[in-house]
């Protein structure tokens, strides 16, 4: 039984492609021909997967998928995933790895709006930036992301965070604007820049600034007692992050808590 | 009995040690610096020499450095043992919450990997009134209780493995200094095993216990047979007219082999200074071998080889 495939771009879509139901545990068990066959729905229409890429079976040892192209018009790659691997070689669609709950995705290049939104479980590395809404709720939900590991090397747009509830986020980069909004608990690091108006009402959870300091709104306050303890879990945590999150435990941060507005106990860790 | 085998000068009884299957865990004690880890530590493992009335048996495995801690902050490694996941579960609040809740600077953590979980900071956080905070870091959830000197911070869950209770070592010696050095020296011996502790004070317990009572109430009482005061009088003594003290080390383990690699370190110090150390022989207590699965030999342990 096949379980790992390599998809090689053919042609890229005229209109935008979910592609959700493309998983690695799905597909593990088809032969090739059955998976060129796959038909992905295009607008009113349909279009076989074959007619997109090239279907090449793959020696692995678990389920994995690899996709090679300008994969933009991919939306939803990972999408509800609960297992295996994703490797895309190229930037990608919206909706990646939402709501997934286990398994493991990495793109090499960016990612467009909503990606990692309500993830529960998993790991999602994205090399280049990734669009609004990331580590968010899906539009109209209440909860964003709820677990998992997201790492973005690039920079990230506006609304990361959004409602975000727990797990930890990683952006190498800067962030947009909005970062953390609503946010109900877990973790976010950002190693470059942030946006206007940061945390607001931010409830629960950690942010950590490795890289600029922003300006701390009236809504937050210091305090000033030894949480000594507290950061040597997580700068362990964040260290093989690399980058600026690298030999965070020498460095003590500052903190504030907020966003009082909400009669919030987030917290930022400005590191020394 | 059969032949006992001289070693040294000191003779080694073919007997054996009967030990208990019980329940145990690992907590990891950091602080500010060594001193009120052990602080915490020794507070926590306090009157906890035996299940008979104290609900556990705790005490200090070692002393943790800076790398080998969780927070990079010096530590203490402590071992509990009970009789049930329950009782131990009960213990561990109890202890923990006035032990090392209270003791400055401290923070607490599970110091095993596998086993039932068991609560560690899961209840203790509500003395945060609300104002816990909890943090889940690579999939371990700890929680953050603000207490006048920062924040008290504890691991949720500590996991609980089949332990080994009650392997011991009684040491016949001529006179209370030779007994008493040569369990000192046992007990060092014993200290650098790994995963066993030696719960009486100072590692070392005089009143060894056999089962019953002629007073219907005690279900332990003087183990008479090993009473130097009593080898003219008991229906049975083990001693001779030359032993007038008997110190006992009790050990417990997270694995019968870990016991017997402390009860064989043990006998291998206690031999090693000799008959001339005023030691004359090497026993150990058991119950006939009906009530403990697990029956350390001391002539196979001796000879090299494990316990039961």
């Amino acid at each position: 039984m096949t379980t790992a495939w390599l998809l090689r771009q053919r042609s890229i879509p005229d209109l935008g492609i979910d592609f959700a139901a493309v998983s690695p545990g799905r597909v593990a068990g088809l032969t090739a021909d059955e998976l060129a066959r796959t038909a992905l729905p295009l607008g009113r229409e349909t279009v076989e997967l074959g007619e997109l890429f090239e279907v090449v079976a793959r020696g692995g040892d678990g389920p994995e998928l690899r996709i090679e192209g300008d994969c933009r018009r991919l939306h939803g790659i990972g999408r509800g995933m609960d297992g295996g691997r994703i490797v895309v070689d190229g930037p990608v669609g919206d909706y990646l790895g939402a709501e997934m709950t286990a398994g493991e995705i990495r793109v090499d290049g960016d990612a467009g709006l909503l990606a990692a939104c309500a993830l529960a479980g998993g790991r999602i590395e994205i090399g280049g930036d990734v669009g609004d809404f990331a580590a968010s709720s899906l539009p109209g939900a209440t909860d964003g992301m709820r677990g998992g590991v997201l790492v973005v090397r690039g920079d990230a747009g506006a609304r990361f965070g959004d409602r975000m509830r727990r797990g930890t986020a990683v952006v190498h980069g800067a962030v947009g604007d909005f970062l953390a909004s609503r946010m109900v608990a877990g973790t976010i690091a950002v190693g470059a820049a942030v946006g206007e108006h940061p945390a607001f009402g931010m409830r629960r959870g950690t942010l950590v600034f490795a890289g600029d300091k922003p300006r701390v709104p009236d809504t937050f306050s210091p305090t000033a007692h030894d949480i000594g303890v507290f950061w040597a879990l997580l700068a362990r945590s964040l260290a093989p992050f690399g980058g600026a999150f690298d030999g965070l435990g020498g460095r003590l941060p500052g903190r504030v808590v907020g966003d009082l507005a909400v009669d919030g106990k987030g917290e930022w860790l400005l590191p020394a | 009995m059969a032949e006992p085998i001289i070693d040294n000068g000191v003779v080694i009884d073919d007997t054996f040690a009967e030990a208990f299957p019980m329940k145990a865990t690992r907590l990891l004690i950091t602080a500010f610096d060594a001193n009120w880890a052990a602080n915490a530590a020794v507070a926590m493992t306090g009157f906890a020499t035996s299940v008979i009335a104290c609900g556990c048996e705790a005490g200090i495995e070692r002393t943790l450095s800076p790398d080998e801690t969780p927070d990079g902050r010096p530590g203490v490694s402590v071992l509990i043992f009970a009789m049930s996941g329950k009782e131990l579960a009960k213990q561990v609040e109890r202890r923990v919450g006035q032990c090392v809740l209270t003791c400055p600077t401290t923070a607490i953590f599970a110091g095993l990997d596998d086993g039932e979980p068991i609560a560690l900071g899961r209840n203790l956080r509500f003395f945060g009134d609300g104002w816990q905070i909890s943090k889940m870091i690579d999939g371990k959830r700890y929680w953050r209780v603000p207490v006048m000197d920062g924040e008290f911070v504890a691991e949720e869950t500590t996991p609980v493995v089949k332990g080994v209770g009650g392997g011991n070592l009684l040491i016949l010696g001529r006179d209370t200094a030779s007994a008493l050095a040569a369990a000192e020296a046992g007990v060092a011996a014993m200290r650098r095993v790994p995963n066993v502790i030696m719960p009486f004070p100072g590692g070392v317990v005089r009143s060894g216990s056999k089962v019953g009572s002629k007073y219907p109430a005690l279900m332990a009482s003087t183990n008479d047979a090993f009473c130097p005061a009593l080898t003219p009088l008991a229906k049975k003594t083990e001693l001779t007219d030359e032993v007038r003290c008997v110190m006992e080390i009790v050990i417990d383990g997270l694995t019968d082999a870990d016991v017997a690699a402390a009860t064989r370190a043990g006998m291998a110090a206690i031999v090693g200074r000799g008959s001339a150390a005023g030691v004359v022989r090497i026993s150990a207590g058991n119950y006939g071998g009906k009530l403990g699965p697990f029956h350390f030999h001391l002539h196979r342990l001796h000879g090299g080889e494990g316990g039961t």
